[in-house]
């Protein structure tokens, strides 16, 4: 595995010079990391070269159009990355409508101000998520991973791994308490 | 609004992994508008996402990807048509679905007090909204699958306890229950099922057929 944090710094930095700047470099540098990722992620996920490279390249035209947006606060660039990606397979190979919550949402409640003591620092937290995910129990780490790249819903990983619907829901509880607890927000 | 009741994190991770069917996302995206707790936890499940996407084995971009790419920048983005949302009691994910007012939705007749409108269903899994008034509720059933229940509304009890506006409820095939709407405003859920409901009875089953419960 690569440097994670070091690189995750350098990630967050590029995303912002775009938004800044429109820095075509920076653009590049970012398409060379992430595209082959993206694309990567998206035939684990089941689709075919020509879709994958499509979408992968839809993803870094929309990283490039909504870098201005990007908030490092909220998330990291890989975190925000994924969500683009994530989205844009929803809507292109499941052609279905993608329920979102809306802040514009009358009904939403508006989260507080964090304190800044509370703030989460992404790119330290990303190194920190690197080394759970690393150290998860087998059994978890393989739930976890099925849920990543897979399009399943639990029901069906549990079929697939031949356990009980409560045993694969444990572990996925399980595993989530140790990553929250690595991101530093408690079990 | 307290809410007691979430959907376990095995929801919540489908949904941020991209893997739930769209009436699964209805539900949690309906839910997180009104829950601060599994908003976060819905942003600490995408972090986990991106961070496997950094170790996801890359695959190489085809030759002229970034050229391709390149040439497109300066392309105008596409207009998002999405209507801004309306402000009504009708939480904004549900708004394409049924308008924006509860009171003009197409609401169903299925029983004295009861009504329901079905929403979507992809490959056995439906999502519907279900109204009953004070006293109503459905006949006791079980399900294949599992089944849950976010109020919206008004608010309703079972055996297993009181459910208010935000709640999600999930149940189990080995539960047998019956959902009964409380006193007060109307009851409006959002239910969603991965498998037909199963009805203790003749007469709620036929009525279950027809109307697809």
């Amino acid at each position: 595995m690569e440097r994670p944090l070091a690189d995750a710094t350098r990630l967050n930095a590029l995303v912002l010079m775009v938004g800044r700047t429109r820095d075509a470099g920076a653009f590049k540098e970012l398409f060379d990391h992430f595209g082959p990722r993206v694309k990567g992620y998206l035939m684990r996920l089941g689709c075919s070269p020509a879709i994958a490279e499509d979408l992968a390249q839809e993803a870094m035209l929309t990283v490039w159009r909504k870098a201005a947006l990007f908030d490092s606060e909220k998330a990291s660039a890989s975190t925000w990355i994924f969500t683009i990606a994530r989205n844009l397979r929803i809507d292109a190979v499941r052609k279905e409508r993608r329920p979102e919550l809306d802040a514009n949402d009358p009904t939403f409640q508006i989260e507080p101000e964090r304190p800044a003591d509370e703030r989460v620092d992404w790119v330290q937290a990303e190194g920190r998520l690197h080394q759970a995910l690393a150290h998860l129990p087998r059994e978890q780490a393989l739930i976890i991973e099925l849920s990543f790249l897979g399009d399943k819903p639990h029901s069906a990983i549990a079929e697939e791994l031949g356990l009980p619907l409560g045993t694969v829901k444990s572990r996925i509880r399980l595993a989530m308490a140790r990553l929250r607890s690595a991101l530093g927000e408690g079990a | 609004m307290t809410i007691t009741h979430h959907p376990g994190d095995e929801l919540l991770l489908a949904y941020a992994h991209g893997a739930s069917s769209e009436p699964v996302a209805l539900l949690v995206a309906t839910h997180l508008s009104v829950c601060e707790l599994c908003r976060r936890n819905v942003r600490d499940m995408e972090a986990m996402g991106g961070a496997m996407l950094s170790s996801v084995e890359p695959v190489a971009m085809s030759e002229h990807a970034l050229r391709a790419v390149l040439s497109r920048l300066e392309e105008k983005a596409p207009e998002s048509n999405t209507p801004s949302p309306a402000h009504s009691d009708v939480p904004v994910a549900l708004q394409p679905y049924i308008g924006d007012e509860f009171a003009k939705a197409r609401w169903i007749a299925v029983a004295p007090g009861l009504a329901h409108i079905p929403l979507i269903a992809r490959d056995g899994v439906r999502a519907r909204l279900i109204r009953a008034k004070p006293g109503a509720g459905v006949s006791v059933h079980t399900h294949r699958g599992e089944e849950w229940t976010m109020v919206l509304t008004g608010s309703y009890h079972d055996a297993t306890g009181r459910y208010l506006p935000g709640d999600v409820q999930t149940t189990t095939p080995d539960v047998f229950h019956r959902p009964i709407a409380n006193e007060g405003p109307i009851c409006i859920n959002l239910a969603v099922t991965d498998a037909p409901l199963i009805f203790k009875g003749l007469l709620p089953a036929v009525i279950g057929r027809i109307f697809g419960f």
